[in-house]
């Protein structure tokens, strides 16, 4: 039989509305956002972005349809299953969910983008509403600042469990100011400003990454740079911004950065190499052949290494 | 009659198993009426293979030959720190083998871990077997979600050698929840299962919604079970046994294993009593003062003083795997205690005062998990299914990298399956290899993580460096098994990949196994009376096939179908012994298609009338 009339349902174990989609997303499934790919509108709140990707999942993980016979669509399901898996994991975390929105703006459908706008509007509100909220309880007098503390401590747990870190930060800090002694509060705090920080410092990395490609020098150093701010022992961060600098012509900046990534990673050849070649361009030679010659002692037979002492 | 999957929790200490039979899940108990069977293999003197409470009976004085906790043994490397802990503490032999992987020495022969589970997955097989009186082959098993690749690969050419088509792997404490989300699918809840069996903890919080069951974090220690706590017990005891005699009991195999179960049982006593005596009479001799003996008190709260350190462990353990899920102690829903070790009223005590709540009572501890591994059997197989499990993978997978790092490719508590690239480019001129290292693990540094295997990419195109690059891809499946395979991303060619380093048994090694397991299996069941019940039995199949058409019509006219289903039921059943050689089973059928036989001619010689009994 060929592929054309199996195509068609013939002896194909799958519901025929899960093959036409499949078949949907394999044609315009790239140019979908995250949102469209769960069937969700931008100004959706976190509980329905994870119900929705947990009703697709019950139609599109493999485990669904196991061991039937699915022909060509096998793959498929697999493929879009693990995309819509990868959607969730960004759109389930505030951070990274912010950063996807700022950087797709642009892909957005109409609706979308005015969803996000719309979303962006009503936090900022909440957020006043918010603020004034922790204003008030702030005022609170004697003992009831300890209830009022416990009280913001207990929301913010919720914040967190949705996703809003931002929130539940901010409750969080106007709870130590009401009862500074409580240990759980400042452990807490200083945990939940970690994970902002990491997520933060890994959006603006892909965010380095997908500008180099585009070959956006300029946009990538500034999101490295802003990567290595926000973690200062991200090696990636460093070597990036170097990269991009190195990439823009800029071949000062650049070793600062790559001598930043090698003080990191000191048994890393990649960018000490890169370090060696920028302390070159710069006709740094004596600090260049420092850097060589700790290569060779690593490595004594790196070619490039050695022919770049040579030229020196 | 919907396909026969059975679930089975290959446990450090015990085994069970499970299917779901008329829509409930239910413990399938074995040939001797028990549901837990003691995970323990023995070579009798005789040359017998003995398994179960048979194996753990005779295990004081065969110590040498009885192997105990083999799951700690699985996949491991026998060079590695953790398997030296865990030999220092087993009483048989244990030596390594070619590719660096632990052998078993029993008798004249040397098993791979894998073989000597496979002897536990066999009797739990025949177990089921002999409850559905119909052939089992295919099986859902549970493993530590803490598991690595390698443990995990092990444990499926277990199932393998066992000859079950072992069709998924499943994580002990996520089985533990679909045991207590089944028929329960309204509801949206998180829950964190605190699993301490013998030989691992595990923790994991879950989020349930509407038969979904979503992973969202997991997390735990391989080397930490109920076993270290009977060590603590067995040092307490020995230590001053050998201050005060100057023999230390636990160099001696048979004293050992004396000490292990009388501490086994001490332990377990004192979940319900405040102290224990515990008394071994004749433990050794000195030519000076003739017999020794061991006698002492021990307290609970000697005990929790013991231990405490190995419950902080775990404590340790819940709170990374909170952070990791972004989860607080008092959001969870429920909580739930799996495995024999967390019947300790100090455990309970310790996770009551974690989360702020009472531990569920919704499950029992023992049953749970191979009850969850049932269902997962029957939600992949049988399509009434409204039920999916999302899981994740425990640890994060890379590569090692210059300077000896750790790249890591994809993230520890994904949900799988999942796949990640990664391209190399060649950095030599005409480069026709590549070595690629794959390792499982936290560290930055890749050597302090588990090393899972070395890949060699050969044949590579004669190009300038850096005009070659390989987009090499990293596929975890449902069961948690990793997978590499690459392609020359300009030409689209797939390159072969070879592995350099695993201590996994070859596909040859499995195959003959499997073989001499299965001729084990048959030559087991010869019985000198075999032959002539086979022939008896095979007559009355030919009396029951000739009498069929008049049964048929006897049955329309008013003698009904009842009588005949159940004739079926017990020919299939007979078949069944025949093909199996189980001859004690057959001479039961034997006895019963007379009796049938006899009711049944009866029945129709009278036109209709009175079912046989």
């Amino acid at each position: 039989m060929s592929a054309a009339a199996r195509s068609a349902g013939g002896g194909i174990d799958l519901p025929a509305d899960i093959q036409r989609e499949l078949r949907d997303l394999e044609s315009r499934g790239d140019a979908l956002s995250y949102y469209r790919l769960l069937g969700l509108t931008a100004d959706v709140d976190s509980p329905s972005i994870r119900r929705a990707y947990l009703e697709q999942s019950k139609r599109f993980h493999p485990d669904a349809w196991y061991r039937r016979d699915l022909g060509e669509f096998g793959p498929l399901l697999t493929k879009w299953f693990q995309r819509m898996a990868a959607a969730y994991e960004v759109l389930s975390d505030e951070e990274t969910r912010s950063a996807y929105d700022r950087e797709h703006l642009s892909e957005l459908s109409e609706t979308d983008r005015l969803a996000v706008e719309q979303r962006a509007l009503s936090r900022a509100e909440q957020d006043r509403r918010e603020v004034e909220r922790r204003a008030r309880l702030l005022r609170t007098k004697g003992f009831a600042r300890v209830g009022a503390a416990r009280s913001l401590y207990e929301q913010s747990l919720t914040f967190a469990l949705n996703g809003e870190r931002m929130h539940a930060i901010g409750a969080l800090k106007a709870a130590r100011e009401l009862d500074p002694n409580r240990k759980e509060i400042s452990a807490r705090l200083v945990e939940l400003e970690r994970e902002q920080a990491k997520a933060r410092a890994a959006s603006a990395l892909l965010s380095g990454r997908e500008r180099e490609v585009q070959q956006n020098w300029a946009g990538a150093q500034s999101a490295y740079v802003n990567a290595f701010q926000l973690d200062a022992r991200n090696a990636s961060a460093a070597l990036g911004a170097a990269r991009s600098a190195s990439a823009a012509g800029d071949a000062q900046t650049a070793a600062t950065w790559a001598a930043r990534a090698v003080e990191i990673q000191p048994d890393d050849i990649g960018s000490r190499l890169l370090l060696a070649k920028l302390l070159a361009a710069q006709a740094l030679k004596t600090r260049a052949r420092a850097e060589l010659k700790i290569i060779l002692d690593k490595v004594p037979d790196h070619k490039e290494a050695r022919a770049l002492l040579k030229g020196l | 009659m919907a396909e026969l999957v059975i679930g089975i929790d290959l446990g450090t200490t015990n085994s069970v198993v499970a299917s779901v039979h008329g829509g409930s899940p239910t413990v399938i108990p074995n040939r001797s009426g028990y549901r837990l069977t003691p995970s323990v293999v023995a070579l009798a003197r005789n040359g017998k293979r003995l398994v179960g409470a048979l194996a753990r009976r005779q295990a004081v004085t065969n110590a040498e030959r009885t192997v105990v906790a083999v799951k700690r043994l699985m996949g491991r490397r026998f060079s590695s720190k953790s398997l030296q802990e865990s030999l220092s503490r087993l009483p048989y032999t244990v030596v390594a083998g070619e590719r660096d992987d632990p052998r078993i020495v029993l008798g004249e022969q040397h098993l791979s871990p894998a073989e000597v589970s496979a002897m536990i997955l066999t009797e739990l097989r025949l177990d089921a077997e002999a409850f559905f009186g119909e052939p089992v082959t295919k099986a859902v098993i549970t493993v530590p979600a803490y598991f690595n690749d390698g443990q995990r690969a092990a444990t499926k050419d277990a199932g393998r050698i066992a000859g079950l088509d072992v069709i998924r792997i499943i994580n002990e404490p996520t089985a533990a929840s679909l045991a207590y989300g089944f028929g329960k699918t309204a509801l949206e809840k998180q829950i964190a299962i605190f699993d301490l069996g013998g030989g691992t903890f595990d923790f994991t919080v879950l989020h349930m919604f509407k038969g979904v069951f979503e992973v969202e974090a997991t997390g735990g220690d391989t080397l930490l079970g109920g076993e270290d706590f009977d060590a603590r017990i067995i040092d307490w005891l020995a230590e001053p046994f050998k201050e005060k005699h100057g023999i230390d009991l636990r160099t001696d195999k048979m004293a050992l294993q004396r000490l292990r179960d009388a501490s086994e049982k001490a332990k377990c006593e004192l979940s319900l009593l405040k102290q224990v005596e515990i008394n071994l009479p004749f433990i050794s001799a000195t030519p000076k003062s003739g017999a020794l003996h061991l006698q002492s008190t021990l307290t609970r709260d000697q005990l929790e003083k013991l231990t405490g350190d190995l419950i902080e462990r775990c404590l340790g353990v819940c709170a990374q795997v909170m952070a990791d899920a972004k989860v607080q102690a008092p959001q969870l829903g429920d909580i739930l205690l799996v495995g024999g070790q967390t019947r300790m009223p100090k455990i309970q005590d310790a996770v009551k005062t974690l989360f702020a709540r009472e531990p569920s009572k919704g499950v029992n501890p023992d049953e749970a998990v191979a009850l969850g591994a049932a269902i997962q059997g029957s939600m992949l197989l049988h399509e009434e299914s409204d039920m999916l499990l999302l899981d994740v993978t425990p640890h994060s997978l890379g590569i090692t990298i210059a300077g000896g790092f750790f790249q890591k490719i994809i993230s520890k508590n994904t949900t799988v399956p999942t796949s990640a690239h990664h391209v190399f480019t060649t950095v030599k001129d005409d480069q026709v290899s590549a070595k690629i290292t794959v390792v499982q693990g936290e560290d930055e540094v890749a050597a302090k993580n588990e090393l899972l295997g070395e890949f060699m990419l050969t044949g590579l195109r004669k190009a300038p460096r850096g005009a070659v690059d390989i987009d090499v891809i990293f596929d975890i499946s449902a069961d948690g098994i990793v997978s590499v395979s690459a392609i020359d991303v300009q030409t689209g060619v797939r390159q072969s990949i070879t592995v350099t380093a695993s201590s996994g048994l070859t596909e040859d090694e499995i195959k003959s196994a499997a073989k001499s397991n299965e001729d084990w299996m048959l030559g087991q069941k010869e019985d000198p009376d075999f032959q002539d019940r086979k022939a008896k039995a095979e007559e009355l199949f030919r009396e029951f096939e000739a009498l069929w058409p008049r049964l048929t019509r006897a049955a329309q006219n008013g003698l009904g179908q009842e009588p005949l289903q159940r004739a079926q039921a017990a020919l299939s059943v007979a078949r069944l012994q025949v093909a199996q050689k189980e001859s004690e089973g057959l001479a039961g059928s034997i006895d019963r298609l007379e009796r049938m036989l006899g009711a049944l001619k009866g029945a129709v010689e009278r036109g209709l009338g009175q079912e046989g009994r």
